[in-house]
């Protein structure tokens, strides 16, 4: 004899009864780990997807540079890379391309394609047996599955390629081309569809919804865009298939990886001139097949060539070049800016000092001939902005005071096509069209008339000197001013220097500063984008999840934790009161309480555990349901059915655990009570009911009291709230009167009512309920709270608006940049041509588009590079008058113009420390980047190429078509992302009808993959994640509920139990047995009736002012339909005990056996 | 030795109206070896003077001390200990636990603070011998008669050798053949054991077995025989 022998006796002796409450203990677990393991399958999941997308695939380097093939050969054949990698390869890839069919005179187009130029070896890195059904070579292609199916192509059809043709002057620039800028390969054959899985579905964004891919042979894209032997991407697989968890793995690559000057696409040229035995130039020229050199190749290059006499020098094409005053200026003409020294330009003109100081000027010769000015003079300069705004250039002027007279040699002969000009006596150091970098369009110009420029370029104010001045000296630069003034004017976000010049010296060469170069981009740790990314780590990192489903699932499945375990309350107690003498005697007996109760709560565990080890074997098959769910009814809330059983031995032992925990602490409250009623109650099988007097009832009554004056303050709070914040107010309101109603029938129960009613079959029945008053009200309770979450849930169904969208009704994303400003009539008509009138008297706002991440709900994987949207000015300024703004949740603006439009807090520029004021959805806020701080809250998001980028909320939209995106303003996204040209995103409101109007776009826009989609379709897309989750919480709070029904019997069975000796008696007094079962059945509804009456009272309360003032819709029938379910479950399973009262045997009844 | 003090207890409980006085000033002594009845009938405040003098319930005033100590003074688990060594209860419904052997209910006084030594077992073994229950000590209460039942109930009440053994309507149950034959049963026990027995009853037969027999009536003790 023992104390675990004297508990394992009772757990066999009270088998029964302990097997009912070890159910409820199961279905706690059940849920418990049933919850964990859909966290588990949705990390799962998305890491499966993100294994399968990528195949082996575990690095990726992609730029928008194209370099030689031969850098990823070079890169393989390195004992370094061989370590740790098995295989790299070169490829293109386009992740905006757009795929067009035109069939029947109808044409189909897809939009933000990934078109993937590879060679047949890509599909090595395919690890799920995913190939095409032959090599393809030539003009041939293959999809995926997605987005065949998107107009249903077939092998044997074919297709357009649209590009974005790739330029090296960035379109923004005023030297960049805005038109033109589509690339298109006709005539592409299908070659066979791939499934949607392997690298069917490649991609090396995170997102569990499929993409949409094509695959190309390199080879057509590098002979397309005229780049043979090129390509803009390397792709790298791991050694084994662990080898992707190294995180240093990008770094060994970025170390191994030995990029040329080529690669980065810069260009060194050793610029020499003789005159007879006399050198003129020799000089090393460095420049960028971009024009300007971008502000980290400035820096590295400034490093590595300031020691050898290096100097930045900046030139730029000027409109006009005049004296103060003068009428006839010299037009179009090339202006250097000059570093420090460089050029020798004082010296050349007979000046002393050592270099130009900001303000002054030095005109060549020809210049000041050309003017009839001299060392004195002012002198304007005028000249486009280096940006332009929707493509428009702006011109702006400066003022110089001229300080010196440079003399240029006029040749003999002038440049006769490649042939340089000749002289006849000596040409200055400054007679040098080399000192602009290769412009197309510009310096292979024989003739100035014959320029082809994107700006404005009137060929009429050219006179007979300039085109002769072009002949003789082509793109000689006619003044120069200091580098200071220069990168003032001209500087941008694109570069603020065109090349570097390097005086030659003994023992310099092309090699020895390139290397120098090389070695300095090193040291400062600067890639040039030319930088590997571990795709596969990243994407398993972004497989946590943006919402931890466990947590949430467990919150949804909440009703039915709380029903399993006040069923394991219930159950356990009754088993107690059952017992109540044994404790009596093991207390008589000399056991001090808690010895006593640890023997119940012993045995209490066994039983939790044996109910813990069953719940887990069941909270398996709760996952499998609720994933059934998530891929059929519930989808919207996962965007796409893509959800696998996935199972952890860590879950598994968490929920374990958790369901006995949870079950035990149940336990050790509900015999709390037994415990401390007193011995000889115990053995009389009685338990202390506490405090009978009259104070005591009153003391509750107060405290119901306290609940609804709590209540009236938070309705009238929630009268200053909006949205959500004051639903949740307002159910606020409901659960302290659902409160304030149960204390008072608990108190009504328990003190006793007006006990002087008329005494009926009826009355009996509601009196019966009070001798057990908690009894009575947990049951009360569990069924009120449910109802009344159940239906006060339905206030936060949200219904999409306009609203979310400010009255706009169609958004768009294009595949490639437009620069025109669509509310103008003139872009209208260029652009839409005969489809103008769709936006007469409409309204077009354009953003700039950072592409990255989808931080919305729909996207289960963690964004850590979310999308960036710029907004524009304009666009900040039509909020200051537009008749609709969208809805802010929250705005950080004091001054009344920022309270007015908090638009306008996007114009404060970033701070010092570089903080970008960013406005955001707030569910982007809460749910995607969990910033819960709101306004004011600072994070960073890191870029590829970028770095990290930090930024302040100041404002959160409600609601809202941009969910998912992050907006700036436009001059910050300039500097932040300063190789993102023109405009992505639109938002348009047009007078005509929708349809029309989106058909109209995407087919004059087809080129530019302009996409359009309802802002309402998508609105209800977003809140459809939110609506689901709520119809989530319902059903499954549905389920607890009819659980509970089950408590609700378990008390009536125990209730008839403990009064058959007076049940008996009534039959024996000439009751029918029908007439005391209606008895037993009044007080079962009564029980019922009163939880749904209260809790449906409470929920009316919380949710009447919210749908009054938002006319929010509430799905009545559902509602009505699952109360009137419960009821009539909860009536038929008190049939058990109806049963027990109508077989109950009156004698033995009667003699209490 | 040992000496059961008993001195002018009151017990009141609370109601909605007045206080209702059930106990009015009671006093007792006995000594080892002692032993009385009280009789009263129903609702006189019997079974709450055996209640307090077990020390299952605190008197409203008054003193009652065993073996020199008052209970009351002490901590619950002090109280919880005094009540093991010192104290063995006899109940009319006998409460043995249904799901224990006839020798494990014996053995349930020794559970209260560790595990039975080998020489509780033996004494366990030596009272149901004494009861006359050697025979069925593997035996569940279910497949005991009554008599049965409340003789193992009298062994568990002597198995830690307390000096006082209080019961209560002891044979209120029980035909009354049986009840003689318990009521002997105890008396000779007590007489062995050397201990007080203070036993609250309605039976007459028993109460004229006993050294002592006191009345109480609306919550006053008063002695009727001494022998």
């Amino acid at each position: 004899m023992s104390f675990w022998r004297l508990v394992l006796t009772s757990l066999i002796h009270y088998r029964r009864l302990n097997a009912t409450v070890a159910m409820g203990a199961a279905a706690a677990t059940a849920v418990l780990t049933g919850a964990l393991l859909v966290g588990d399958s949705v990390r799962g999941s998305l890491t499966a997807i993100t294994f399968d997308r990528l195949g082996r695939i575990d690095q990726a380097l992609v730029t928008d540079r194209f370099f030689r093939t031969e850098l990823a050969n070079e890169l393989a054949s390195g004992a370094e890379f061989k370590q740790d990698f098995s295989e790299a390869q070169a490829a293109i890839l386009f992740p905006n391309a757009t795929i067009e069919i035109q069939r029947d005179g109808q044409v189909s187009r897809s939009a933000n394609v990934l078109l993937v130029g590879t060679s047949s070896d890509f599909w090595n890195f395919d690890t799920a047996g995913v190939k095409p059904s032959r090599t393809i070579a030539g003009e041939e292609i293959v999809l995926n599955r997605q987005l065949a199916s998107q107009w249903d192509g077939q092998a044997g059809q074919t297709v357009i390629i649209r590009l974005p043709r790739p330029t090296a002057i960035p379109a923004d620039s005023t030297y960049g081309r805005k038109t033109d800028n589509v690339l298109s390969i006709p005539d592409v054959e299908i070659v066979d569809i791939v499934p949607n899985r392997g690298l069917g579905r490649f991609s090396l964004h995170p997102s569990q919804t499929q993409p949409l891919v094509a695959f190309v042979p390199i080879e057509l894209l590098q002979k397309s865009l005229g780049r043979a032997g090129r390509a803009n991407a390397i792709l790298v697989a791991g050694k084994d298939e662990n080898s992707w968890r190294n995180p240093e793995a990008a770094d060994t690559l970025n170390g191994a990886i030995k990029p040329t000057l080529d690669d980065y696409a810069f260009e060194i040229q050793h610029v020499q001139r003789q005159f007879q035995d006399k050198t003129i130039l020799d000089y090393y020229s460095f420049e960028s097949d971009r024009m300007l050199l971008s502000h980290d190749a400035e820096s590295v290059g400034a490093a590595a060539f300031n020691p050898m006499g290096g100097r930045a020098l900046f030139t730029y094409f000027v409109n006009w070049i005049g004296a103060e005053g003068g009428e006839d200026a010299i037009p179009y003409s090339m202006v250097t800016a000059v570093q420090g020294p460089a050029l020798n330009l004082l010296e050349l003109s007979g000046k002393s000092g050592e270099s130009l100081k900001p303000g002054e000027i030095v005109l060549t010769n020809w210049a000041a001939k050309d003017q009839q000015v001299k060392v004195g003079a002012t002198i304007d300069l005028t000249y486009f902005l280096p940006e332009t705004s929707h493509g428009v250039a702006k011109e702006a002027s400066a003022r110089f005071q001229l300080v010196g007279v440079a003399p240029l040699t006029e040749p003999v002969e002038p440049y006769d096509g490649d042939t340089p000009a000749i002289y006849e006596s000596s040409p200055t150091p400054l007679n040098d069209p080399e000192l602009t970098p290769l412009v197309e369009g510009i310096t292979d110009k024989d003739s100035i008339a014959n320029l082809d420029v994107p700006f404005p370029f009137d060929i009429d104010l050219l006179r007979d000197q300039d085109d002769v001045f072009w002949r003789n000296h082509r793109t000689t630069p006619k003044a120069y001013v200091s580098l200071a003034d220069g990168q003032k004017m001209w500087g941008s976000r694109f570069g603020r220097a065109t090349s570097f010049r390097i005086p030659h010296r003994e023992g310099l060469s092309e090699d020895s500063i390139a290397r120098a170069f090389l070695q300095e981009l090193r040291k400062q740790q600067k890639s040039l984008g030319m930088e590997f990314q571990a795709v596969k780590f990243r994407g398993a990192k972004a497989s946590s999840g943006t919402t931890p489903f466990d947590g949430l699932f467990l919150a949804l499945s909440m009703f039915i934790i709380c029903a399993a375990l006040m069923l394991v309350s219930l159950l356990f107690r009754l088993g107690v009161e059952q017992r109540l003498s044994e404790l009596g005697v093991l207390l008589a007996v000399g056991f001090r309480r808690k010895r006593a109760a640890r023997a119940f709560v012993a045995e209490g565990l066994l039983v939790a555990s044996i109910g813990g080890v069953i719940g887990v074997v069941l909270g398996v098959a709760y996952a499998w349901l609720m994933l059934v769910g998530l891929r059929t009814v519930w989808v919207d809330a996962v965007a796409t059915p893509f959800l696998e059983l996935h199972w952890s031995g860590r879950s598994l032992a968490i929920g374990f655990a958790a369901g006995i925990a949870t079950s035990l602490l149940t336990i050790m409250w509900g015999i709390r009570e037994s415990a401390r009623s007193s011995i000889y109650q115990l053995l009389a099988g009685q338990i202390t009911l506490g405090d009978a007097r009259a104070r005591s009832a009153n003391r509750w009554r107060i405290v119901a009291a306290v609940l609804f004056v709590s209540a009236i303050a938070l309705a009238i709070l929630a009268v200053g709230l909006s949205g959500e914040a004051q639903a949740g107010c307002f159910v606020g309101t409901g659960a302290a009167v659902l409160s304030a109603l149960l204390i008072l029938a608990w108190t009504h129960l328990r003190f006793g009512g007006n006990s002087n009613t008329k005494l009926s079959l009826f009355g009996l029945a509601t009196r019966n309920a009070g001798r057990n008053p908690s009894r009575s009200t947990t049951t009360i309770g569990l069924m009120a709270v449910a109802s009344f979450l159940i239906i006060s849930m339905s206030a936060f169904r949200l219904a999409p608006s306009l609203d979310g969208a400010a009255g706009f009704e169609l958004s768009a994303l294009s595949s490639q940049p437009i620069f025109e400003d669509l509310n103008e009539p003139a872009a209208q008509q260029d652009l839409l041509a005969d489809s103008a009138d769709v936006l007469k008297d409409g309204q077009v706002l354009a953003f700039r588009l950072k592409p990255g991440d989808d931080a919305s709900c729909r996207n289960l994987y963690q964004a850590t590079a979310p999308q960036v949207l710029g907004v524009s000015d304009s666009t900040i300024e039509y909020f200051d008058t537009a008749e609709s703004n969208f809805v802010f949740a929250a705005s950080g603006g004091e001054s009344e113009e920022a309270k007015k439009n908090p638009w306008r807090l996007l114009r404060s520029p970033a701070e010092s420390d570089g903080v970008i004021p960013v406005i955001l959805d707030k569910n982007t806020a809460m749910y995607s980047l969990h910033l819960l701080g709101g306004i004011g809250e600072t994070f960073e998001a890191t870029y590829d190429g970028y770095g990290n980028v930090k930024f302040e909320v100041v404002g959160l939209l409600s609601n809202s078509v941009l969910q998912g995106r992050l907006l700036i303003g436009e001059d910050t996204f300039k500097t932040t992302f300063p190789d993102v040209a023109g405009y992505r995103y639109f938002l348009i409101h047009s007078t005509r009808p929708m349809a029309e109007t989106a058909a109209a776009m995407e087919d004059r826009l087809g080129d530019q993959g302009f996409d359009t989609q309802s802002t309402v379709a998508t609105i209800e897309g977003l809140l459809a994640v939110q609506n689901t989750y709520l119809s989530t919480f319902q059903a499954l709070g549905s389920l607890g509920l009819l659980l509970g029904t089950f408590g609700l019997a378990a008390v009536q069975l125990r209730s008839v139990f403990e009064r058959r000796g007076e049940l008996a008696l009534m039959r024996a007094s000439g009751f029918r047995r029908s007439r005391v079962a209606w008895m037993v059945m009044y007080e079962n509804a009564s029980l019922l009736a009163a939880g749904l009456l209260l809790g449906t009272i409470g929920a009316v309360v919380a949710i009447a002012p919210h749908i009054i003032a938002t006319g929010a819709s509430v799905p009545w029938p559902y509602l009505l339909g699952v109360l009137v379910i419960v009821f009539v479950v909860g009536l038929t399973s008190s049939i058990s005990s109806i049963r027990a009262t109508l077989k109950a045997p009156v004698i033995a009844a009667l003699r209490g056996e | 030795m040992a000496e059961l003090v008993i001195e002018n207890v009151e017990k009141e409980y609370p109601t909605r109206g007045e206080p209702l006085k059930v106990l009015r000033g009671v006093s007792l002594s006995l000594q080892a070896g002692q032993n009385a009845a009280i009789l009263g009938p129903s609702g006189s405040g019997k079974s709450t003077l055996l209640h307090i003098a077990g020390a299952l319930e605190t008197p409203t005033s008054g003193r009652l001390e065993l073996n020199g100590c008052d209970p009351f003074a002490l901590s619950e688990p002090e109280l919880a200990q005094f009540r093991n060594e010192n104290i063995g209860f006899i109940f009319q419904d006998h409460h043995l636990l249904p799901q224990l052997s006839v020798l494990e209910n014996v053995l349930i006084p020794s559970l209260a603070s560790g595990s039975p030594s080998s020489e509780t077992i033996d004494r366990a073994g030596d009272l149901l011998k004494r009861v006359g229950l050697s025979q069925r000590v593997d035996h569940r209460p279910a497949e005991l008669s009554g008599g049965e039942r409340q003789r193992v109930a009298v062994a568990r009440a002597l198995l830690l050798a307390p000096s006082l053994l209080l019961a209560d309507e002891p044979t209120g149950s029980l035909d009354r053949r049986t009840a003689h034959e318990v009521s002997e049963l105890l008396l000779r026990l007590q007489k062995e054991e050397n201990n007080i027995l203070l036993v609250v009853t309605h039976s007459l037969e028993l109460a004229d077995a006993m050294q002592a027999r006191h009345e109480i009536n609306d919550g006053l003790l008063s002695q009727i025989t001494s022998s």
